[in-house]
C-alpha cells in the first residue's frame, strides 16, 4: 500500500512540477490575493484624515489604526498580518476543490481503469489523490507565507515566533488541507465529468469561505452567521494560524483556544478521511 | 489442460434494462490468440471489462488464469496485462518513466525492473525514444509503449482492447507483427477485441463474432470462412448448353446462377471441385474460356451471421471530446 501510494503520488507531482502552466499561476495567485485584498480590503486605509472638518494629526490617525487592528483584527501589526492566514486558507480551499480535475481526467482518459486492473490497493488510489493535492496546496501555502513576509507593510510575525509556532501554523493548515482533500478527492472519484465537479465545487466553496473568518472578522457577523462560522473548519484553521502568526508566544487562554481548535480540526480530518474513503471505495468498485 | 479463460453464461445488465452482454460462453486455451469481433456497442469492451475485473458480472461466471473473476479479483489482476483502447501513458513523463511506473504498480521486484524495461524497450523498438517525454511520441510509438506497459510484469494473459484503433495501416501492420511475435516466440495468451476484420483474420487462432451482446458464431477464421463464406467461382463457356443442372450436382456447390454464358457458384474449396467441373463441361462438348474465383473474407462471414455489414454500425458512444483527445494522441 505504501509503495503504491508513493508511486502514484510521485507520478502526479512529477507531472505538476514539469508543467510550468500548472505551477506558475499558483505563485501569481498568491501574490495577487495578498496585494489586492491586502490593500482594497484594508479598513485602516479607509480612515479619512479630515473628519467633519476636524483634521486628524498623523499621530491620531496612527492611534485609530492601531485601535482598529487591536480591537477588531486580533492585535495584528498590519492588516496583511491579519489577512495572511485567511488568504492561505482561501488558496487551500480552491486548490483542493479544483485539484480533483486531474482525477476526473484520469478517469476519462482511461488511466484510472489501468490502475483498477492492476493489483494495487484501492486505498492507495484514494490516498494518493489526497496526498498529491495536499502537497501541491501546502507548497503554495508556504510560498504565500513567504510572499506575505516580503511584501511592504506585509506580515509581521508576533514577538518570539519560533520554529514550534511555524510548525503549529502549518500543522493547523495541513489538517484543514487534509480534511478538504479527503472530501474533494472522494467527490472527484465519484463524478464522471469535469462539468459536474466544477458545478458542485462552485456550489460548495463560496459558502464555506464566506461563512468563515478567512476574510472578515466575526465582529460584523449577525448571530445566525456566527453560529455557522464557529463550526466552520476554515474558521478553526484560520483562527489557529492567525493566533500564532500575530502573537507568537501565546498566553494560557490563547493556548487553550489554539488547542481546542486543533482538536476540532483533528477530529474533523479523521471523520472526513473515513467518510471520504467509504465514498471512494464505492466509486472505485466494479460497476 | 483447463482453459486459461473460461466464461460461462456471462451476462451484464446496465440498469434499467440495457443488456450489454447476454448469456455468453466461451473458452480460451493457453497460448492462443482469441479475437472478439464485432461493431461498436456489440458487447466486446463490456466482456473485456468483466474479465479484467473492471465491471461486475450480473450473472454467470468467469475465470482467468484459474482464478474466479468475482471471488478472487486480486489474483486475476496479478495474472493479467491490460492494454486499453485509450492511450493512457502520461504525456509529461518519459517513456522509461511510464514503463517503470507500470512495473511499480504491478509490484515487480525493484531489482528486476531495469532489465525488464530494457528488454521491452528493445522488443518494441523504443530504446532510442525512451528518454523522451511521451508527448513527443507518434501514435504508433504510444501504442507500442502501451503494449510494453501491459507486459512489464510478465502476465499470463494479455488483454488488448482494439489494439490498432485509429492507427494508419503501416503502423497497424507493425503492431500486428508485435502481437504475432509475442504469441509465437513467447507463447503469450492474447485476448483481443477488434472491429477490424482483417486484424482478426491475420492474428487470431480463433474468433467469436459478437453482436448485440450475443455470440453469433465462434471458430477459427479459416473454418468460419469455409463454413459461411466459401469461394465464389465464375466460369465463362463457349456454346449454349445450359450447365445449371450439372453444376448443381457437383458436390458442395451451391447458389448456382448464370448470366448468358457466365456461370457463378459458391463452393467451400475451389481446388477440389474445379477438376470435376472442368471434366463435366468438357464432356458436354463445351469449352471453358475464362475461370476466376474469389476467396471469402471475414466481411462475408460477418454479413452472413449478423445480416449486415460491419461498417453500418460504426461510431462509438464515448464522449466526443474524449474520443477527440485520444485520436489526437494517436496522430
Amino acid at each position: 500500500m505504501f509503495n503504491d501510494l508513493i508511486a502514484l503520488t510521485g507520478r502526479a507531482l512529477k507531472k505538476w512540477i514539469r508543467n510550468p502552466a500548472a505551477v506558475l499561476p499558483g505563485f501569481f495567485t498568491a501574490l495577487f490575493y495578498l496585494a489586492l485584498f491586502g490593500n482594497s480590503f484594508n479598513p485602516t486605509s479607509l480612515i479619512p484624515s479630515n473628519m467633519g472638518g476636524f483634521q486628524l494629526t498623523p499621530a491620531m490617525l496612527q492611534s485609530i489604526k492601531t485601535s482598529i487592528l487591536s480591537q477588531t483584527f486580533g492585535g495584528a501589526a498590519t492588516y496583511i498580518s491579519y489577512l495572511t492566514a485567511g488568504i492561505i486558507c482561501l488558496i487551500l480551499v480552491f486548490n483542493m476543490a479544483f485539484g480533483g480535475i486531474d482525477l476526473v481526467l484520469d478517469r476519462q482518459l482511461g488511466f484510472l481503469s489501468t490502475l483498477l486492473t492492476s493489483p494495487i490497493s484501492r486505498a492507495s488510489i484514494y490516498f494518493s489523490g489526497v496526498l498529491q493535492n495536499m502537497v501541491k496546496a501546502m507548497s503554495l501555502a508556504f510560498l504565500t507565507f513567504l510572499i506575505a513576509i516580503i511584501l511592504p507593510n506585509g506580515l509581521q510575525l508576533g514577538s518570539g515566533f519560533g520554529v514550534l509556532d511555524l510548525i503549529g501554523v502549518f500543522g493547523a493548515l495541513a489538517l484543514l488541507a487534509f480534511a478538504l482533500s479527503c472530501v474533494f478527492t472522494a467527490l472527484a472519484l465519484s463524478v464522471k465529468s469535469i462539468d459536474s465537479l466544477v458545478a458542485i465545487v462552485n456550489f460548495a466553496t463560496f459558502p464555506l469561505v464566506f461563512t468563515s473568518t478567512a476574510l472578515f472578522p466575526q465582529a460584523g457577523f449577525p448571530s445566525w452567521l456566527l453560529g455557522i462560522s464557529n463550526v466552520n473548519p476554515i474558521t478553526k484553521a484560520t483562527d489557529s494560524a492567525r493566533l500564532l502568526m500575530i502573537n507568537g508566544t501565546l498566553s494560557s487562554s490563547q493556548l487553550s483556544t489554539f488547542t481546542g481548535d486543533g482538536a476540532y480540526l483533528i477530529v474533523f480530518a479523521l471523520v472526513m478521511a473515513i467518510l471520504g474513503y467509504i465514498a471512494a471505495r464505492k466509486a472505485l468498485a466494479p460497476v | 489442460m483447463p482453459s486459461i479463460i473460461q466464461a460461462e453464461n456471462l451476462s451484464k445488465l446496465y440498469p434499467p434494462k440495457t443488456k450489454a452482454v447476454d448469456n455468453v460462453s466461451f473458452s480460451v486455451e493457453e497460448g492462443e490468440v482469441f479475437g472478439f469481433l464485432g461493431p461498436n456497442g456489440a458487447g466486446k469492451t463490456t466482456t473485456i471489462k468483466m474479465l479484467t475485473t473492471l465491471a461486475s458480472i450480473t450473472s454467470g461466471k468467469a475465470s482467468v488464469a484459474g482464478f474466479d473473476v468475482s471471488r478472487d479479483p486480486s489474483a486475476v489482476r496479478r495474472s493479467i496485462g491490460v492494454v486499453p483502447q485509450e492511450l493512457t501513458a502520461d504525456d509529461e513523463l518519459k517513456g522509461i518513466e511510464n514503463l517503470i511506473l507500470a512495473a511499480r504498480l504491478h509490484h515487480v521486484p525493484r531489482s528486476e525492473v531495469p532489465g525488464r524495461a530494457k528488454d521491452l524497450l528493445k522488443l518494441f523498438d523504443l530504446e532510442e525514444a525512451s528518454e523522451r517525454r511521451v508527448r513527443t511520441y507518434s501514435g504508433g510509438m504510444r501504442r507500442r509503449l502501451q503494449m510494453a506497459m501491459g507486459l512489464v510484469h510478465s502476465p499470463k494473459v494479455l488483454f488488448l482492447d482494439e489494439p490498432t484503433l485509429g492507427l494508419d495501416i503501416q503502423t497497424r501492420t507493425k503492431v500486428w507483427d508485435y502481437i504475432n511475435r509475442l504469441n509465437k516466440e513467447h507463447g503469450l495468451t492474447v485476448f483481443m477485441t477488434t472491429h477490424y476484420l482483417e486484424e482478426a483474420d491475420g492474428l487470431c487462432n480463433r474468433i467469436a463474432i459478437i453482436d448485440h451482446g450475443v455470440i453469433k458464431v465462434s471458430d477459427s477464421p479459416k473454418d468460419l470462412k469455409e463454413k459461411f463464406g466459401g469461394d465464389v467461382l465464375s466460369i465463362s463457356v463457349s456454346g449454349d448448353t445450359d450447365l445449371t443442372e450439372f453444376l448443381r450436382t457437383v458436390p458442395d456447390v451451391t447458389d448456382v446462377s448464370h448470366e448468358g454464358l457466365v456461370y457463378k457458384m459458391k463452393l467451400p474449396k475451389t481446388e477440389q471441385a474445379l477438376p470435376v467441373i472442368i471434366e463435366g463441361v468438357t464432356k458436354r462438348g463445351l469449352k471453358i474460356t475464362e475461370i476466376s474465383f474469389t476467396r471469402p473474407k471475414l466481411d462475408d462471414v460477418f454479413l452472413e451471421v449478423t445480416g449486415r455489414s460491419m461498417r453500418e454500425d460504426e461510431g462509438g458512444g464515448e464522449d466526443s471530446w474524449v474520443q477527440n483527445m485520444n485520436l489526437g494522441r494517436t496522430n
